[in-house]
């Protein structure tokens, strides 16, 4: 994939020039608008933190004015005279501060995720709104408050937010030969460093093995904790890193403004850090930017500037009306009429992924060779050998799978009872039946999306009842889903690396820093996408949005991906469903395959018999959630139970009709 | 070829679907009373032909007629009331609803309301496994199930003409025996149908005529019993060396 990240060096150049040209030249104009590009700065820096939860992880927050907040009164209790300061007996320096404020935002912003951890979409945004409510409240109560901390220290009653005034004054940053006081440029270019790390930072996220799986949780929460990404560590992390930022972006805030009120943090600056994203364009650092700077400039100098412009035209024609007109009582008015216009030409937003790809013709020579050919065949050469190594350390001599007396009732329908199915090292097991006798419950019961009411689950000889999906597929069991899901808006290379994830090592200071060890990983695990890609025969579609793909290559995808978590078990749920003839020998032979040359077990639901005859080992058939026949497939096609419940009477004829 | 012959015609249609030209000029004509069915490979515009009869792709170019009467610029919902129905769209069962609620949705626009019992017991009667769930919430069934409620919600609209995407998909075999038997049943019955299905050899087999589809283009178009032993279908769709 291609970094975005990643700079020309020329276009580059210019920015830094004009960005550290811009105030001196503002200056030399009189414009002054230095002042409000920094307030906007400060904003755009909020929105950038929003965008980790929001636009990365998918989890949407309308509470998160409150980091803001956090962030401010942390550096107003520790650096203003009013305030906490008596506590030290002094104020504590800025540059402190300011790395105390993104702590304790991020302390916070995890304290405040975790219980929205089993709540999504509206319920979520339910408590975060409700939480962007309280911090507000809780600031303006707090000031009258006496806290009692004993007799080692003078001070009887700590104001902690200095309730309805806010805080007055808030200490400056010191630095030798920098005038912070009456000077707006230093503030200018100490966001412009702070706002220039923080992309920096967040950019190298994105691109790490920790994007990948904000992401992924965002596309498909449950396909991502089946494919080996914690749910919970991950979006804690968004929670908290998303915090940080603001953190940073509040104390400044309150340094540069030297005052703050709780008035600032309502809900309305939520929403219009909100609207900053999705007018940008959702997940992506240049869209935040420019939609951020657009909203709050827009407010700041273009309102101001329109109201001069109209006035000076009302006086000149003699209109009372508009000779005294503020254009700036309406700019929630204009705000929303932009913000309804933009979304109607562009949903994306101004730099938004681009949901709409060009125009394409079907590949007519492409199609008309895979129809004259069998799709591509898969061959053991082409079998990554990483692949063949891990899944040859993890077989043992204990059966892939052993489950006992597997039990799960929904209400008073059992789905599934007392099943028992072994399956042994390199072993190939066939699971039939009916529609709805519980094939895709027990994989549900396997993997940990379901916890069984009763029985056993053995993995190499290891209970793994009650663990979750994800740590299931540490322990080398992966699965696709009978219908597909793939991680939709994410490249096909990305899909694959998402399925190395619990394979990968990297932490959040790995991904930002990229110490050597970091990136040998991540550049081998790329490597390892490509020659996986390339064995399913995806390699020139890396680059591809995985919802892009044609059905066969979404299901080869799918495979991939769970093989990539290098298991020593696959479950594949109907994979050959709504695929044609061709597509369908090339993957029994791919199963096959990696039997015979990597010792990969298998567990298929399936419901093209010439596929499960051809290649089970052994066959289980459940009917109403029991098992009701077990043996080797000559033997199933042959019971009566199996023919009067599943096969029917014409399968005989089928099998020998044309 | 004729114009107006059939109940539904196509008349060269080209559509787009996202941002894939996935028809160029397919004309196609099903008679009152007949089944007919297109095959054909993945992503060859199957089911963008089935999405341009009901109007939720739009034809740039080509005219679709139902009953002698221009559809293609017809709001879909009235496509529906004209007496089209299609089934299974995908499996989109209403899944917070009872499989009885999702039944009788399936007659919302009926003006006969006195003759629907007697049509849900008739669906019953053909899918008896979702009389065994009547209570139950669609989303919960099998994928499967919910398959069988699709197209059960399809009929419980009598409509004049059905169209069936792919009917069999994840079905067991002796399930896939029995809709395709149920697929005659409503024929007989006086539904037209056309069916798009990937079991081309079943499709065929119930089917009076076919048509094939490739790259967004007709490539090839006869009686049933033709295809079936036709050597391109042979070679190219139902996977024999």
């Amino acid at each position: 994939m291609s970094d975005p990240g990643r700079a020309r060096p020329l276009p580059a150049a210019l920015l830094v020039t004009a960005l550290v040209a811009y105030p001196f030249l503002d200056r030399w104009l009189q414009a002054q608008t230095v002042h409000a590009v920094t307030d906007a700065m400060i904003y755009v820096l909020l929105a950038l933190g929003l965008n980790i939860v929001v636009g990365y992880a998918g989890l949407l927050d309308l509470g998160y004015a409150a980091f803001f907040a956090i962030g401010a009164y942390t550096m107003g209790l520790l650096n203003s005279p009013v305030l906490g300061s008596p506590l030290y007996g002094h104020a504590w320096s800025f540059w402190v501060v300011i790395w105390i404020a993104a702590l304790v935002s991020a302390g916070l912003g995890v304290v405040i995720g975790a219980p929205t951890l089993r709540v999504r979409g509206d319920y979520l945004a339910i408590i975060t709104l409700a939480f962007g409510e309280i911090i507000p409240v809780a600031i303006r109560n707090l000031g009258d408050i006496t806290i009692d901390i004993g007799g080692w220290r003078p001070v009887e009653r700590l104001n902690l937010t200095g309730g309805e005034n806010g805080v007055n004054p808030v200490g400056r940053p010191h630095l030798p030969g920098v005038n912070f006081d009456t000077d707006f440029i230093p503030w200018y270019f100490l966001i412009l460093v702070i706002g220039a790390a923080s992309l920096w930072a967040m950019n190298r996220m994105r691109d790490s093995r920790l994007g990948r799986a904000w992401m992924a949780i965002r596309e498909d929460e449950t396909a991502a904790d089946c494919t080996g990404v914690n749910p919970v560590k991950t979006k804690l992390l968004a929670f908290g890193l998303g915090a940080s930022f603001s953190g940073f972006a509040g104390s400044f805030y309150a340094a540069k403004l030297q005052a703050i009120t709780p008035g600032a943090f309502e809900f309305n600056v939520s929403i219009m850090l909100l609207c900053m994203i999705v007018l940008g364009g959702m997940g992506s650092l240049k869209g935040v930017i420019l939609g951020g700077m657009l909203i709050t400039l827009f407010d700041r100098i273009l309102l101001a500037q329109l109201t001069f412009l109209v006035r000076w035209i009302g006086r000149s024609l003699g209109v009372a009306a508009l000779a005294s007109v503020d254009l700036t009582l309406w700019r929630w008015f204009f705000f929303g009429l932009g913000l309804v216009v933009i979304m109607l030409i562009r949903p994306e937003g101004l730099v938004g992924r681009r949901v709409r790809s060009p125009a394409a013709d079907v590949d007519e020579r492409e199609e008309a060779l895979a129809l004259v050919t069998a799709p591509p065949r898969p061959r053991a050469e082409a079998l990554p050998v990483w692949l063949r190594e891990s899944t040859a350390k993890r077989a043992g001599a204990a059966p892939a799978l052993e489950v006992r007396g597997l039990t799960r009732r929904f209400g008073g329908l059992i789905a599934v009872s007392e099943v028992d199915l072994v399956i042994p090292p390199r072993g190939i097991v066939g699971l039939i039946g009916p529609n709805g006798a519980g094939k895709t419950t027990f994989f549900n019961l396997v993997t940990g999306l379901l916890r069984p009411d009763r029985g056993e689950i053995l993995v190499d000889g290891a209970s793994v009842v009650g663990l979750r999906p994800h740590a299931i597929v540490g322990r080398g069991i992966a699965r696709t889903f009978q219908s597909i899901r793939l991680f939709q808006n994410m490249s096909v290379l990305d899909n694959v690396l998402v399925g190395e994830h619990c394979r990968l090592r990297a932490s959040v200071a790995g991904a930002v820093f990229r110490p050597p060890s970091v990136t040998t990983e991540e550049r081998r695990a790329r490597s390892r996408a490509q020659e996986m890609l390339a064995f399913v025969g995806l390699a020139d579609k890396a680059g591809e949005m995985a919802k892009n793909l044609a059905y066969g290559d979404q299901r080869r995808l799918e495979i991939a991906r769970a093989l990539a978590t290098e298991p020593a078990l696959l479950l594949l749920d109907e994979p050959t469903a709504g695929m044609n003839p061709r597509e369908t020998d090339s993957l029994t032979e791919l199963i096959g395959l990696l039997r015979e040359e990597i010792g990969l077990a298998v567990l298929l639901i399936e419901h093209h018999m010439e596929v499960v005859m051809a290649i089970s080992d052994r066959i289980t058939v459940l009917d109403y959630g029991t098992r009701i026949a077990e043996g080797t497939p000559a033997e199933v096609r042959r019971d009566t139970k199996v023919i009067e419940a599943y096969l029917g009477k014409g399968y005989e004829q089928e099998l020998a009709s044309p | 070829m004729s114009a107006g012959a059939g109940l539904l015609e196509l008349q060269d249609v080209h559509a787009y679907y996202g941002n894939i030209r996935a028809l160029k000029g397919v004309s196609l004509s099903v008679s009152r009373g007949e089944i007919v069915t297109l095959i054909g490979s993945n992503g060859a515009g199957k089911t963008t032909t089935l999405r341009t009869v009901l109007g939720t792709v739009r034809p740039l170019r080509g005219s679709v007629t139902f009953g002698g009467r221009r559809i293609d610029r017809v709001p879909t919902h009235r496509i529906a009331r004209l007496g089209i129905a299609q089934s299974p769209e995908g499996r989109r069962i209403f899944a917070p609803m009872t499989v009885l609620e999702n039944l009788e949705l399936g007659a919302f626009a009926r003006a006969d309301r006195e003759a629907i019992p007697a049509d849900l017991e008739r669906v019953l009667a053909l899918f008896p496994r979702l009389r065994d769930r009547l209570q139950q919430k669609g989303g919960t069934l099998s994928g499967g199930e919910q398959q069988m409620l699709a197209m059960g919600r399809a009929l419980m609209a009598r409509p004049e003409m059905l169209l069936l995407d792919e009917p069999s998909m994840g079905l067991s075999p002796i399930l896939v025996e029995t809709i395709f038997g149920i697929i005659r049943d409503i024929n007989r019955l006086g539904t037209t149908i056309l069916l798009v299905e990937q079991n081309a050899r079943m499709a065929l087999r119930v089917a009076h005529r076919g048509y094939v589809i490739q790259t967004g283009r007709i490539v090839l178009q006869d009686a049933a019993s033709a295809l079936l032993h036709s050597d391109v279908v042979r070679k190219a769709y139902l996977g024999e060396k």
